[in-house]
């Protein structure tokens, strides 16, 4: 396929946290606002006057000074993030919106008040105590959380219009950006589509790093040569894949199983856009604040939703995408010590394998990626199981 | 009479561990065989005191006796279907290295506490057994029985009067860890065999491994779970909703933020919630009567927890180390207000504890060196360590986090007012309000070092703990900064297999010989082998 | 007689008394319970747990 015109300039946005569009917007005199998860409505960062960003640690392999603090038996991914920020990569950010979604994540989030990395004057954290089931006690928990330690500091600190009104412009303003995306990840439904996983990956990420008022307009161009765009002759992928499971940041990831032979068609993860690129909905007499914490809530696909409709949620959810996506099996990853995942890939896989006959290959893997010499041989060989059981469903050779 | 025990206690005293450490003439280790724990004979304490352990011992005997003789088929068939009731047979040789080196008041205080938790346990193990419908007791039985997560205060159960509470993981997995270090490894490799990461909690591996291994008792007609208190306990609590397969409700209490506009208020919904899902289930309802009353049992036995804290601050007191931990755990997790039993416990040590503190007792023959206080999950496998701890290097530990949990009162006439202080309570349960819940919770740990005049604090250090993990080197230069002797207990939680006993006892061996050049009392327990030991 | 009777009953009482007393403080002091159930009843209950077959599954 002819390379998509923007892919390296997206690319290079990818590099660093203070990338070019966000250097941009701080110096149009927007708030960076940063997070790092899908418990943080994005929606709620993009109001007038603040853009979001939610954090990645780009090219960190040795997250030396995090580690020093929070020992190497934490997640890889939390200790890179607060490396980098040790590092003064997240000078430009005026607030952090914590949430305890898990126990090193939110011990993360604390060392930006403990430590006080972050060089900026205006700079706070506050966390948020996460719901863990989706009933209606849970969303007025989860609205009571946010209204205190979110919209609560974004009006009084630093005077942001959060009426109801702002709200709806906000999530006006979302649906864009969601719209875009999600047409363009529709496209992988086809049966040889115009766009890679890694593609759409590095595009899913800009739009959660970058001022979605700057990336849109490269979004819609994106858009607009994707549909256009020529796919080569013949699907050049041996299988479909959905990939589920934790913080997936690195493009490359998805590059590597690419290259092993099984295309990304769906991207369950944290930093995927399913969920997080759904629309959001305002029912009728229902207020924008609502809305959106209902939207989350609901969305939310998250291993750590504890009642059973939540888990059966998250799993049926893998199931419609295997047959929407035309997916011939799920790689779960889960970030290495990372409890939620850890269990919820043992329990998914069992109930993908042995209740809905779907493929599944778990692996665990760093932050960054290192020697990916195992990785790969994993990825080949479940690339090739798929492909045997292909053609024993064809009725063999 | 005096003067020939006094002639026996000196004949004698050449077998006392005590004696022998001081003289150099060997110490509590000679009379262990090698590697296995098990002792050669009995501590000799003096003749008051070994008679004294001796009575006891019979008492815990006829106690285990009597559970036997109550339910002899369902017992039998018990130790032939789980392999964690085999387990229980190492109680003797627990309580025996709980106690190493205690004499006078502080054993007699210690074997008041463990009895009423063995007439407790004995009790609770007989009941369930004899109710398990996988050994064929009927729905009828089965059914009275309320399993729920063991991080929640059973007393929430005293509102239901004709419903028998069932900590569920109590008997499988959180007292037998105490009791047998080998015990939960097996389970852990169930759950490893299917796949679960090395890497997590052991406690909750373990937990998981019971459900994978179909080792839970059935009893009850629901299953309460919670979010309480860690990653790990939320997402082992999937495997068990599955396995044990009853309707459940999860309840899932704020993690963290104590605040009363928030997180109190929503906790109270949650706690309200499971109340009535119970009630809708059992099809009964919530009795208040019922409820008041035991909610004044719990005030009376956290009014005297306050007391002890008291004389536990000056040293004066024979409520040590270990026992006085183990005994407000069980207190808190399995008893909670509902056995009246440990309430006339406390009184009577109470009145022990008062006259300690008016005679100016010190325990252990006033050889404590070092006061301190023990912080973060502590290694089940090594129950003993505070014991060790007094014994080997004269460092007390004064207060355990476990024994900081649930000391609020509970309202025993306003049922909104009581709800509120219930779920308080559970703000309160073990690790929410000490190992997470927020940095506060944990940067707690020095007011309670200072207030208890501890000059060091030992800090747990479990290698899977991420909530724990996250904040290690913060932990050690607020340590530094605030003067107190800093240890970090290295250890695996629930595997001795990563960490042993010995691994555990070389952080403090190094600490003590190398940072403060002491020199150890009992030099037979700085470094010896005990992997096979139960 | 009665007196005697009640004597009688007494020395008996005291030596059954003894004789139990010299019998459990043995098995107490020599720790003779634990040796019999860590070098025999453990190991042979653990064999049969080892040759259980259980249901082992996730569900």
């Amino acid at each position: 396929m002819k390379d998509l015109k923007h892919l390296i300039f997206f690319e290079n946005l990818l590099q660093e946290a203070h990338n070019e569009l966000v250097q941009k917007a701080c110096e149009e005199g927007k708030r960076c606002l940063g997070y790092n998860c899908y418990y943080i409505p994005e929606v709620l960062l993009n109001l007038d006057g603040c853009f979001s960003t939610r954090l990645r640690a780009p090219r960190c392999t040795s997250p030396d000074v995090a580690t020093y603090y929070m020992t190497g038996r934490t997640c890889p991914y939390v200790r890179s993030i607060l490396e980098r920020a040790i590092e003064g990569g997240y000078n430009h950010l005026s607030a952090l919106f914590g949430s305890e979604s898990c126990a090193a994540m939110e011990r993360m989030e604390e060392h930006f008040y403990l430590l006080r990395p972050v060089k900026n004057d205006d700079f706070f954290v506050t966390i948020i105590d996460p719901p863990m089931k989706g009933d209606k006690t849970s969303l007025d928990y989860y609205k009571v959380q946010l209204q205190k330690h979110l919209m609560g500091p974004l009006k009084n600190v630093f005077g942001v219009d959060t009426s109801d009104e702002a709200l709806r412009r906000a999530i006006e303003r979302f649906n864009k950006v969601c719209r875009v995306i999600t047409e363009i990840g529709e496209l992988r439904k086809l049966d040889n589509p115009p766009i890679t996983g890694y593609e759409f990956h590095v595009i899913q990420l800009v739009s959660e790093v970058c001022p979605h008022e700057l990336i849109l307009p490269y979004l819609e161009e994106t858009l607009a040569e994707l549909k256009k765009r020529k796919p080569d002759p013949e699907f050049p992928f041996r299988a479909r894949v959905v990939l589920a499971g934790s913080e997936i940041d690195d493009p490359e990831f998805t590059k590597l199983i690419e290259m092993c032979g099984a295309m990304v068609v769906a991207d369950r993860y944290c930093f995927g856009s399913m969920p997080s690129r759904e629309e959001i909905e305002i029912a009728d007499g229902e207020d924008a604040f609502t809305a959106i914490c209902r939207h989350y809530l609901h969305w939310n696909q998250c291993a750590r939703f504890m009642d059973g409709l939540k888990i059966d949620q998250r799993h049926d959810e893998l199931k419609r995408l295997v047959k929407e996506y035309k997916a011939d099996g799920i790689i779960y990853e889960n970030m290495k010590f990372c409890e939620f995942w850890s269990y919820e890939k043992v329990l998914a896989s069992h109930i993908m394998i042995e209740e809905n006959d779907i493929p599944c290959a778990t692996i665990e893997k760093e932050y960054a990626l290192g020697s990916v010499g195992q990785l790969r041989t994993r990825f080949q060989a479940f690339v090739e199981s798929l492909e045997i059981k292909k053609i024993n469903a064809e009725g063999g050779v | 009479m005096g003067k020939l025990i006094d002639f026996i206690d000196d004949k004698l005293k050449v077998f006392d561990p005590i004696w022998m450490a001081e003289n150099g003439k060997g110490g509590q280790r000679t009379r262990y065989y090698d590697r296995t724990g098990v002792a050669k004979w009995r501590e000799w304490r003096g003749t008051k005191d070994t008679l004294y352990d001796y009575s006891r011992w019979l008492m815990n005997l006829g106690a285990m006796g009597l559970m036997v003789a109550k339910n002899p088929v369902a017992v039998m068939k018990g130790f032939w279907e789980y392999r964690w009731m085999g387990s229980f047979l190492g109680t003797f040789m627990f309580i025996d290295r709980l106690f190493e080196g205690y004499r006078g008041w502080e054993l007699r205080v210690a074997h008041m506490q463990m009895f009423g938790i063995v007439c407790a346990l004995t009790g609770r193990i007989g009941m369930t057994l004899a109710s398990d419908r996988r050994l064929g007791a009927s729905d009828k039985k089965a059914n009275r029985f309320i399993p729920f997560d063991e991080v929640i205060p059973p007393l929430f159960t005293t509102g239901f009067p004709d419903l028998v509470a069932f900590p569920m993981q109590t008997l499988p997995e959180f007292i037998i860890c105490d009791v047998d270090q080998h015990i939960e490894p097996y389970y852990i490799d169930v759950a490893e065999s299917f796949g679960l990461p090395a890497d997590v909690c052991s406690r909750c591996a373990a937990e998981t491994g019971v459900a994978l291994d179909d080792a839970f008792p059935l009893v009850g007609k629901v299953l309460i779970s919670t979010n309480m208190p860690c990653n790990a306990s939320e997402a082992t609590s999937m495997f068990q909703r599955r396995r044990v397969g009853l309707p459940d409700y999860a309840a899932t209490f704020a993690m963290i933020h104590n605040d009363e506009e928030t997180a109190l208020p929503y906790s109270s919904q949650i706690m309200k919630e499971m109340i009535a899902f119970i009630e809708e289930h059992y099809d009964t309802k919530w009795n208040w009567k019922a409820f008041f009353k035991a909610a004044k049992n719990m005030n009376e036995q956290n009014t005297y927890e306050l007391e002890k804290w008291d004389y536990m601050k000056t040293g004066y007191t024979s409520e040590v180390g270990i026992s006085e931990t183990l005994y407000k755990l069980f207190e808190w997790q399995a008893t909670n207000g509902t056995d009246p039993r440990f309430t006339k416990i406390d009184r009577k040590v109470m009145k022990i504890l008062r006259k300690n503190y008016e005679d100016r007792y010190e325990p252990f023959g006033g050889k404590t060196r070092h006061r301190a206080f023990l912080w973060g999950p502590s290694a089940v496998y090594y129950t003993d360590f505070p014991t060790w701890c007094q014994n080997a290097w004269g460092v007390a530990i004064v207060l355990n986090m476990d024994s900081t949990m649930g000391f609020n009162m509970i309202s025993t006439d306003d049922p909104e007012q009581a709800i509120i202080d219930l779920t308080r309570l559970e703000q309160k349960a073990t690790m929410r309000h000490m190992a997470v819940g927020g940095w506060d919770n944990i940067n707690a740990v020095w007011e309670w070092a200072h207030n208890f005049n501890c000059d060091m604090v030992m800090m747990n250090d479990n290698i899977a703990c991420k909530g724990m993990l996250g904040i290690h080197s913060i932990m050690e230069e607020q340590a530094r900064d605030l003067g107190f002797h800093f240890i970090f207990i290295e250890h695996d939680l629930e595997d001795s297999r990563t960490v042993s006993r010995q691994n555990m006892r070389d952080c403090v061996n190094q600490y003590m010989s190398i940072v403060l050049g002491e020199e150890p009392l009992d030099p037979t327990i700085i470094t010896f082998d005990d992997s096979d030991a139960y | 007689m009665n007196l005697k009777l009640v004597a009688k009953i007494l020395c008996k009482a005291g030596l059954y008394g003894f004789i139990g007393f010299v019998a459990t403080f043995s098995l107490y002091m020599f720790n003779g319970e634990n040796k019999l159930i860590y070098y025999v009843v453990r190991p042979l209950l653990n064999k049969h747990y080892d040759a259980q077959v259980r249901d082992r599954r996730i569900v």
